[in-house]
């Protein structure tokens, strides 16, 4: 198991990495391309224990499709409403479904990589409210989950209706004094002032500027060369060029080969001493 | 909305009783999309396969129909027997069905007043196919039509 170096970079590369993937996953349906970022994304999460809700969804998006699209030239049977069940429209389905499964294995990715610090840190800015407010409600639930473990722990009563109700007022009254003190330590600082400057040890060094412009430079490639067309009904039909697959699996794989050479790296120079 | 302009009747008198297949007869039967051939440019480039060069999908001059046997009825065997790909909205509280696509040539395709229609002898029957009850030597045709080409 490899240290994941790739977190280290600057905000900004990790960020254009993440919209790059994210929307490549969304618009290339291409078969290839679909298989070459779920490995991507599952390795880079060593997510080898895939959840059981996304095969959940797996399943039932791939059999939801050709029960109610009934284009496609390959005809497999007659449903029982008389319209036919074709080829096609269930690769659609299995496609479409691969696509879900990615986006959501990118963004766990992303909710481990890109911290709440790191995303105030690129929009604060640009947009300060928005972003105290995404971080904020991003913290929430876990906020909560461990709030509700503490009181827990406290075993209020043995009886469990009057355990959920105390639970329940306890947490509210937690709740309502800490947003009061929220509110009023933001104040206290200086929430909402003029020409206030926010703490950030992020610098912009060489190696984040190379990996940013070649990010910038392989999407480029991809979204001008388009050359991965697919269409799945009526007829199953694609185009293929290696040179694209490459890229493609170059970009995804981009933190995983950061991390690898960074490892052989350390490796070596150790060897040396 | 559209579709209704096209050829549904929605709204149908009560049917009358099914009569069993008595006696079989012969009848015309064609599917034709040869009006799109001239347009091609109006649907798009992918579905150009699926046109065939002569614009018929189906044709039967001698095609075994039975006693009480709706327009719709001879469509749908005829689509499973040969294999051609079809589908359709099905009302039965109406005794009503709306051919939505024929050989992956989908209502729409062709622009918003596309779609798939038919006629009997060369006249447009003001109702649903499924309603349409053929008789002997009829010539039945199903016809892409677009836009307000109507014959």
């Amino acid at each position: 198991m490899i240290r994941c170096y790739f977190s280290d970079y600057h905000p900004i590369v990790l960020f254009i990495y993440f919209i790059s993937v994210i929307s490549f996953a969304i618009f290339l349906m291409h078969p290839v391309c679909l298989l070459i970022s779920i490995s991507a994304a599952i390795s880079y999460l060593a997510l080898l224990r895939i959840k059981k809700y996304m095969l959940a969804i797996f399943l039932i998006i791939s059999i939801i499709n050709p029960l109610f699209n009934h284009a496609g030239v390959t005809i497999l049977f007659y449903l029982p409403t008389g319209n036919p069940f074709t080829l096609e429209s269930l690769l659609y389905g299995i496609a479409t479904s691969f696509m879900i499964i990615t986006v959501i294995a990118w963004f766990c990715c992303y909710n481990k990589v890109v911290t709440s610090d790191k995303l105030l840190y690129l929009f604060g800015k640009l947009l300060p409210q928005l972003s105290l407010i995404i971080s904020m409600v991003l913290r929430l639930i876990p906020l909560y989950k461990i709030r509700f473990n503490k009181i827990m722990h406290a075993n209020p009563s043995d009886n469990a209706f009057k355990t959920a109700a105390l639970v329940v007022s306890i947490m509210v009254t937690w709740s309502m004094e800490t947003a009061i003190d929220t509110a009023d330590s933001m104040k206290a600082r200086g929430y909402g002032l003029p020409n206030r400057t926010t703490f950030s040890n992020y610098k912009l060094t060489t190696r984040d500027i190379v990996v940013s412009i070649g990010l910038v430079v392989m999407s480029g490639y991809l979204i001008c060369s388009n050359k991965l067309a697919v269409t799945y009904i009526p007829i199953f039909n694609y185009t293929q060029s290696l040179p694209d697959f490459i890229i493609y699996t170059i970009l995804c794989y981009t933190p995983i080969i950061l991390s690898i050479m960074e490892e052989l790296k350390w490796k070596y120079l150790i060897s040396k001493i | 909305m559209k579709k209704i302009i096209l050829l549904i009747t929605l709204f149908l008198v009560a049917c009358s009783s099914q009569e069993e297949p008595v006696s079989n007869f012969e009848v015309t039967f064609l599917i034709k999309c040869d009006t799109l051939l001239g347009n091609l440019d109006k649907i798009d480039e992918i579905k150009h396969s699926l046109i065939p060069d002569n614009g018929i999908i189906y044709e039967n001059y001698a095609l075994e129909a039975y006693e009480g046997e709706s327009v719709f009825d001879i469509l749908l065997r005829v689509t499973r027997d040969n294999k051609i790909h079809m589908e359709y909205v099905d009302t039965p509280i109406y005794n009503s069905a709306y051919i939505e696509g024929i050989n992956n040539l989908y209502e729409f395709d062709a622009g918003n007043l596309s779609g798939w229609t038919y006629r009997v002898n060369d006249v447009f029957p003001n109702y649903g196919c499924s309603q349409y009850k053929v008789q002997a030597g009829d010539i039945v045709e199903w016809i892409y039509v677009y836009d307000k080409m109507l014959f």
